[in-house]
């Protein structure tokens, strides 16, 4: 197995353009490492990305946040700023596993391995997040909820990286939360995952939402129907019964041995309620 | 096979290794420089037991390439006690009985490192977030979170 | 032995008090060498292949390539040997390597010994197999269906063991009810998963023709017999040696493939194999606790008194015996004892499937019965409006020296106790019915052996041998086949031997499990080691005393019966300057040289159960454990998440020779029936686990773990050292029916079957249309 540590973004997508084997990022490992262990890829280079100083740091900016790939989700717990701006993505980025797993993970990783149950994604999703893709020619960027296509596919063609996160300037009034159901504590993948990002205007009416679901589909989940159900509400009960309807109606989640379908669909919304009270209240809502 | 050489501070201690490129770090401490103190668990970075310090962060070894800490500093339990005087953590685990069949002990005691190096005063609920990641089947770990909470109040008064 | 009045008001010097464990300096500093810790010069790394069909017959296995490649020293198949094992000598079906038909998906096939683990895989590749399938059955029902092709040509319809029994008249019993209840269950299938997965080396000198084995063992003693079984070698020909152990709970209570696969390839590679397996692997390997459903009916009157007890229970046994046949029986067995049972009519099933083998895990063969017991128990008391913790009072024995309608002599029973404790603790009279809603409190009882009175292989040697060693320097080795697995065994020796002598802990060394060095010993499994090895210990303590008391008395020139032992002093009266340790010591070697004395213990035959009925005897005992216990939980009505608030947990332990490892055992006792009960179960898709990592097989973690109140009873066993009983398993048992009667008080419906898992419980919540707490 081919080991490189690139510096350059540019360099680390030729290497992986140019390898005519199989290769694949590493960033924290707590996917990569896992697959390989279990014989489920047989890697033929690994690319580190770690010391790529435009991966490196957390950025904040007159246009928002960016996130560097190799970023791990305890370097974002511990960036203030960031957690005051978006505590739902912070959180969401913090429930991937114990202290140990946290050290490592990246928000991108979590992205890329394009598992359905990803804790990043839905709180991402919800915040409008935006990933900057490099290839050896060039750079694009594209929304969060395009990324993952198909469990473990995503939308990169060969040779593509995420080189970094943004999140959108935050306007003022505004907040998000993240909520998810696992058996146990930080230890599991989540059975049911539910982000919500809000806007309030001056009455603390809602102006606009995103709410996103993971684990209740074969990819996570922007569902503009339950955005719909609480904008223009101050997240009264009957918005909030059409929320969760709405977030219940768009789950096709499966039987397996973490949960059942009745019970995701109507955890689903459940959480989407829970995690909209604490984003209207984080946004200052009464 | 070739391998790669690789450059680290292991518990203080200058040290140079040759490993494969997809060997765990883990792998690497026990079978190439002999510290079995660090225990494979699982395999999959679920129970902890493998935890030490890379670069002062807590993580577990068996999701680590071998490769990956070049130039880094990786500290594990055969480097707590200093000399013949053990760390706070590994008396207070004697003392209040937080081990049994000892696994676990060494993955617990680099991860109640690595909080209490940050936060000397936890609270229980902070400790067992903290030591989430480690799993323990013999104690009921109720022990191991009073052993954490004596040893942060010995270190207080130090 | 009037244990009681010499044991209950003693001043003790080291059995009570809080010693640390000697091994914990080995621990924290990461000395301990465990099973896979061991390198050894020129070690060959083994690696096992195992079948991917859960049932097939085995046509051609084609090694040829394997053996070829460089750098491979040994393939070995099901041909290395013909000799089957097993831990019952009436059951020993199993082989280490598959021969002829493979049963379990994962069961080994072949192993390899290479020099390194890429060239050991490389060869695993190149094996080729061919197969030809089977119908392959994953529940007890399709497996003992008309017409199915039977796993083991010498057990039909798939049954491993029917037990019939009835004791009393159970229809005279029913009849004279004033109720009769009935329930049916289902708990799920769990495992041990302690820490350490399995690890085995094992060194064969051809010129000697001499293999010592090192594995991860709680029973040196059946592995030593198993390995000269299929190695078809010379018992004394074999070393075993026992490392530090990670935790057993049963799953190392019998012989595992992985140690007598070791062996087996070294010897063929005629060197030093090492053979650790992966944490899959472990899991697949199993020996835990089998899936059971039970369907239980309850007689009583209207006062709660119960009149008789009828009951089925099947195990799904997996694909070989194992421990198999004692497990059902003790379905039956332990359902006495615990309370006075006049009437009992018992059927069960171990059934054969093409699962991998469950075995003994703590609190082997009673747990899921006494949960069902316990759970229709509480579900009369609710019917009947009677107080939960009455009812139990109603029908506890009458004190101790009391004999059960099969033969268990319960000498020493502390449960009325450890109900008034948890009773008073949990402040349940003011509490219960009044927590508010989605919030309740349940109660349990359990009870188990202190070590089963008639070994698994009977020699006619006592159950326990220990011999000590003192020499000129003054330090005392004990030394014990017993196995040091964490549960604290050497401590509790040498707290026990530094009792009898009047001496400090660090006086004494002790060395453990190593054939060619310390005595026989059966073994750490149904909790025998404290009562036996204790008892034992204590024997040879006290010859050891009678020696050193004879010549201090020669030295003194005084009358033997004159000499005072005050530990490190000797006197033979006030006016007496009396002797050191050391000096008594070296008194004592004059003319004899270094002193090695033995100790031992015998179950007495009265406490080797019942002849009533075919394999009745397992359940005698000399002495069993009790425990009640009140658990506090919430439930979330939306989401139906279970949180265990706070547990209370009284345990009569007879004597508590060290409180600290008792109160652990317990505490850990208790977590692990949490994990059985709301969270742990192993799945299989076709045969194949698919929960066979710590990811998906739920083990609670540190942030579920309930605040428990441990209430230690001793109730001063009249033949247990120093009074002393069980500390390790009782508690398990009665945690799990005391959660789901929590569960039942807090949310007004009832769980029946094990893990109650979220989903599960909210299917539940939404059946029940009225969600207010009504009775169940």
């Amino acid at each position: 197995m081919k080991y490189q540590t690139p510096s350059t973004t540019k360099e680390a997508a030729a290497f992986i353009k140019r390898e005519k084997g199989k290769a694949f990022v590493l960033a924290g490992g707590t996917d990569l490492m896992v697959r390989m262990k279990s014989g489920f890829i047989e890697p033929d280079l690994v690319v580190d990305i770690k010391q790529i100083s435009a991966m490196q740091a957390i950025k904040k900016s007159a246009t928002g946040f960016r996130i560097g790939a190799a970023v791990s989700a305890a370097e974002m717990g511990e960036n203030t700023a960031l957690k005051k701006a978006w505590p739902g993505v912070v959180e969401s980025a913090n429930l991937i596993g114990s202290d140990q797993i946290q050290n490592r993970c990246t928000i991108a990783g979590n992205l890329c391995n394009a598992s359905p149950a990803a804790d990043a994604v839905p709180a991402l999703i919800a915040a409008g997040a935006k990933a900057n893709v490099v290839g050896p020619q060039r750079r694009r960027t594209v929304a969060v909820e395009k990324i993952i296509t198909s469990p473990g596919k995503t939308s990169l063609s060969k040779g593509e990286i995420v080189e970094s996160i943004t999140l959108p300037k935050r306007a003022p009034r505004s907040g998000d939360a993240y909520l998810r159901f696992i058996p146990r504590s930080e230890m599991d993948i989540a059975v049911v995952g539910a982000g919500v990002n809000l806007v309030l205007d001056n009455n603390s009416v809602v102006k606009s939402a995103r709410v996103a679901l993971g684990a209740v589909a074969p990819t996570p989940l922007l569902v503009p129907a339950a955005a719909k159900a609480i904008i223009g509400t101050k997240l009264n009960k009957a918005a909030l019964t059409k929320l969760a309807d709405a977030c219940s109606a768009a789950c096709s989640p499966i039987d397996d041995k973490r949960g059942t379908v009745e019970f995701r669909t109507e955890v689903a919304g459940v959480l989407a309620r829970r995690a909209a009270r604490i984003a209207y209240e984080r946004a200052g809502g009464k | 096979m070739s391998g790669t050489l690789v450059s680290a501070v292991i518990n203080g201690d200058q040290t140079e290794f040759v490993c494969q490129t997809d060997e765990s770090l883990l792998d690497v401490l026990r079978n190439r420089i002999g510290l079995t103190g660090s225990k494979e668990g699982c395999g999959t970075g679920d129970c902890g037991a493998c935890s030490v310090l890379l670069d002062d962060r807590i993580v577990c070894s068996c999701l680590v390439l071998g490769v990956e800490i070049e130039g880094k500093a990786v500290n594990t339990v055969e480097g707590l006690a200093d000399g013949d005087s053990l760390h706070p953590l590994q008396s207070n685990f004697i003392k209040h009985a937080a081990l049994q069949c000892g696994i676990c002990t060494p993955g617990f005691l680099m991860a109640g490192k690595a909080l209490l190096d940050k936060n000397m005063n936890p609270s229980d609920e902070e400790i067992r977030f903290a030591l989430a990641g480690n799993l323990c089947r013999c104690t009921g770990y109720d022990k191991i979170v009073r052993a954490v909470k004596a040893t942060a109040k010995e270190l207080r008064k130090t | 032995m009037a244990n009681d009045t010499k044991f209950r008001n003693r001043n003790f010097k080291s059995v009570g008090t809080r010693p640390p464990r000697p091994d914990g300096l080995d621990k924290v500093t990461g000395r301990a060498k465990y099973g896979a810790d061991t390198f050894a010069p020129g070690q060959l790394v083994g690696l096992v292949l195992r079948s991917p069909h859960a049932h097939a017959e085995i046509k051609k296995i084609d090694i040829a390539k394997a053996e070829k490649l460089s750098g491979v020293k040994a393939v070995i198949t099901g041909d290395e040997t013909d000799e089957p094992f097993g831990i019952l000598p009436i059951a020993r079906f199993e082989f280490p390597l598959a021969r002829d038909k493979v049963r379990y998906r994962g069961e080994p096939v072949a192993c390899v010994a290479a020099i390194d683990v890429e060239t050991a895989q490389k060869a695993i590749d190149l094996i080729k197999f061919k197969y030809k399938e089977l119908p392959a059955y994953f529940t007890s029902k399709d497996a003992m269906a008309e017409g199915t092709v039977d796993l083991h040509d010498h057990r039909p319809r798939n049954i491993e063991r029917e037990v019939d029994f009835e004791l009393g008249e159970v229809d005279k019993g029913l009849s004279d009810a004033d109720f009769v209840f009935e329930e049916s269950f289902n708990c799920a299938e769990v495992c041990q998963v302690q820490s350490e997965p399995h690890a085995a080396i094992a060194e064969y000198d051809a010129e000697r023709e001499f293999i010592t084995v090192r594995a991860s063992t709680q029973v040196p003693y059946y592995d030593h017999l198993m390995l000269a079984k299929v190695l078809k070698m010379d018992e004394a020909q074999i070393r075993m040696v026992k490392p530090f152990v990670g935790g057993g709970f049963g799953c190392r209570t019998e012989s595992l493939n992985v140690t007598l696969i070791c062996a087996l390839v070294a010897r063929a590679a005629n060197g030093t194999v090492r053979l650790t397996v992966s944490r899959e692997e472990t899991f697949i390997t199993h020996r835990g606790r089998p899936e059971t459903d039970i369907e239980m009916q309850i007689g009583v009157k209207k006062d709660g008194t119960i009149t008789a007890v009828d009951y089925t229970a099947i195990q799904r046994g997996g694909a070989y015996s194992g421990y198999g046949v004692v497990t059902i029986l003790y379905s039956g067995g332990l359902l006495f004892g615990l309370y006075d049972l006049t009437a009992v009519r018992y059927k069960g099933f171990r059934v054969l499937t093409n699962t991998p083998p469950p075995g003994a895990m703590r609190g082997h063969g009673i747990t899921n019965v006494r949960y069902a017991f316990e759970a229709l128990l509480d579900k009369i008391a609710t019917k009947l409006k009677i107080d939960a913790i009455e009812i139990r009072r109603k029908n506890l024995l009458k004190g101790p020296n009391y004999e059960t309608l099969n033969e268990m002599f319960i000498n020493s029973y502390g449960l009325p106790e450890c109900l008034d404790w948890v009773e008073k603790e949990s402040q349940w009279n003011q509490r219960k019915g009044k927590m508010g809603k989605f919030r309740g409190l349940g109660v349990a009882c359990g009870h188990y052996i202190s070590g089963a009175s008639k070994p698994v292989n009977w020699t006619g040697e006592p159950h326990a041998t220990v011999h000590l060693k003192l020499d000129w320097d003054g330090s005392i080795t004990i030394l014990t086949g017993a196995p040091e697995i964490g549960q604290g065994s050497s401590t509790m020796a040498t707290q026990c031997a530094a009792e009898v002598l009047g001496l400090d802990m660090s006086r004494f060394q002790i060395i453990t499990s190593d054939s060619k060095l310390t005595p026989k010993d059966n073994g750490s499994y149904s909790s025998r080691v404290t009562y036996m090895v204790g008892n034992a210990t204590i024997d040879a303590a006290t010859n050891l005393k009678t020696i050193l008391i004879e010549a201090a008395a020669r030295k003194l020139d005084a009358n033997p019966d004159d000499v005072e032992c005050l530990g490190e002093y000797y006197s033979a009266g006030s006016q007496d300057e009396g002797l050191t340790f050391n000096e008594v010591v070296t008194a004592a070697l004059e003319g004899t040289g270094t002193i090695t004395v033995k100790g031992n213990f015998d179950t007495l035959p009265e406490s080797w159960g019942t002849k009533k009925y075919r394999g009745g005897a397992i359940s005698g005992s000399m002495a069993y454990a009790y425990a009640a216990q009140v658990v506090e939980v919430s439930v979330d009505p939306d989401t139906a998440e279970i949180k265990v608030e706070k547990v209370w947990a009284a345990q009569d332990v007879g004597k508590a020779l060290n409180p600290l490892s008792v109160e652990g055992q317990i505490e850990g006792s208790v977590w692990m029936g949490m994990g059985q009960a709301i969270s742990e179960g192993t799945l299989y898709h076709n045969g194949l686990g698919i929960t066979n990592s710590m990811l998906d097989y739920r083990v609670p973690t540190i942030i579920e773990s309930p605040p428990i109140e441990v209430g230690i009873i001793e109730s001063i066993d009249p033949n247990g050292p120093f009074g002393a009983k069980e500390a390790g398993e009782t508690s398990l048992i009665a945690f799990i029916p005391a959660l789901t009667n929590a569960v039942a008080d807090a949310i007004g419906v009832r769980p029946t079957d094990l893990p109650v898992t979220p989903d599960k419980l909210m299917e539940l919540m939404e059946k029940n249309t009225n969600n207010e707490k009504s009775v169940t």
